[in-house]
């Protein structure tokens, strides 16, 4: 090797060392990115917190579930969050995820809840059909129990002959704190069951 | 006789409308009263919420205070449902319940959150001067064994024999 060899090697090892040298300083001076979607997680599991054995057929006044629904954060820090319980038939709007639109539908049952970045939140959710009636074709509810509070709803559903039943959804919508608003808006994710009234 | 009986009947007829209308007035009172606590709690959370993210935000383990920001923000929802459907005393009892837990919150937040500034900015000044001092070092080390590397390339090139190679 000759000496002009010797003075490359030297210099590349050198910078080498001085950029690592240099990194910790560095890093606390340049805002480097930070890797990775954020974004929050909601799902909803059967009574085995399996993604299977979901209440379907159901009944008046008998008790289901529970069901389990859960939220994981990744938005990098602490949020809050608010998740609405809402019931509709199947003529009744949903939220639009697209549009980061809610349902107009009113809330009715409410879970608040703090997570900091990384950890998970689940909660059981037991619900009743409190007055289910049948008249003719159709059929309607008028109350709806979740985790032991009793709701209105107005919802009719008639005959679905393609699927065989009369058909009913409680889904939830997930609902994020924004300190730019200062307000809850919703946070685009939506999940929910269908349900199949039943007489007996 | 009968014009008396006339009196009576409006005077019951005046009494029952006034009655009616007072509680209605009543009804309505309590529930701007139940609405009130309720925003009143809302805004209190979001406060302290707002004084928790400064805390993690400067750097803070705020695990504790988050926990104690679930508990409030439970009775908020509570108290919302109840709202929703007509409980009104339910909803004034858990907004009540809610700033009940979130007292001392915002101050404890603010004391994290100095702490923690206070380390950072210990950690930040320990991170750069041994970043400078890591620098300086691979400099210093690196025109030393320059120095001793030339040199002592040079004294096995003057140990050399120059060979005449054959033709």
């Amino acid at each position: 090797m000759s000496l002009e060899d010797y003075r490359t090697l030297f210099m590349v090892g050198g910078l080498v060392l001085i950029l690592v040298a240099a990194f910790p300083g560095l890093s606390v001076v340049v805002p480097f990115p930070r890797g990775g979607e954020r974004f929050s997680e909601l799902w909803i599991l059967g009574p085995e917190r399996m993604a299977e054995g979901y209440p379907f057929n159901v009944r008046a006044e008998e008790m289901q579930g529970p069901v389990y629904v859960g939220v994981r954060n990744h938005m990098g820090g602490s949020q809050s969050y608010l998740i609405y319980a809402k019931f509709r038939d199947r003529t009744q709007p949903l939220p639009n995820a697209t549009a980061s639109e809610p349902s107009s539908l009113p809330p009715l049952y409410e879970f608040r809840f703090f997570l900091a970045d990384g950890q998970t939140w689940e909660a059981p959710v037991r619900f009743t059909i409190e007055d289910l009636g049948f008249k003719g074709n159709g059929s309607f509810v008028a109350g709806i129990s979740i985790n032991d509070q009793v709701f209105p709803v107005n919802c009719s559903s008639s005959w679905d002959s393609e699927n065989k039943g009369f058909h009913y959804e409680l889904f939830f919508e997930l609902w994020l704190y924004q300190e730019g608003s200062q307000s809850f808006g919703f946070h685009d994710r939506f999940v929910g069951i269908w349900l199949n009234m039943t007489k007996s | 006789m009968s014009g008396l009986r006339s009196v009576a009947a409006l005077f019951v007829l005046f009494a029952l409308v006034s009655s009616v209308s007072a509680l209605g007035a009543m009804a309505s009172a309590v529930e701007s009263e139940a609405v009130s606590a309720v925003e009143g709690a809302e805004a209190a959370v979001a406060e302290a919420f707002g004084a928790v993210v400064e805390a993690e935000r400067a750097g803070g383990n705020v695990s504790e205070l988050l926990d104690r920001l679930d508990l409030a923000a439970e009775y908020l929802a509570t108290a919302n449902m109840c709202l929703r459907t007509g409980e009104f005393d339910g909803a004034v009892r858990n907004a009540s319940l809610c700033v009940g837990a979130l007292e001392g919150l915002a101050e404890d937040a603010a004391a994290l959150r100095d702490t923690a500034a206070g380390e950072s900015g210990q950690r930040l000044w320990i991170t750069t001067s041994g970043s400078i001092v890591g620098v300086v070092m691979v400099v210093c080390g690196g025109f030393v064994g320059w120095r001793w590397s030339k040199k002592r390339y040079y004294r096995q090139a003057l140990k050399m024999k120059p060979e005449v190679a054959d033709e």
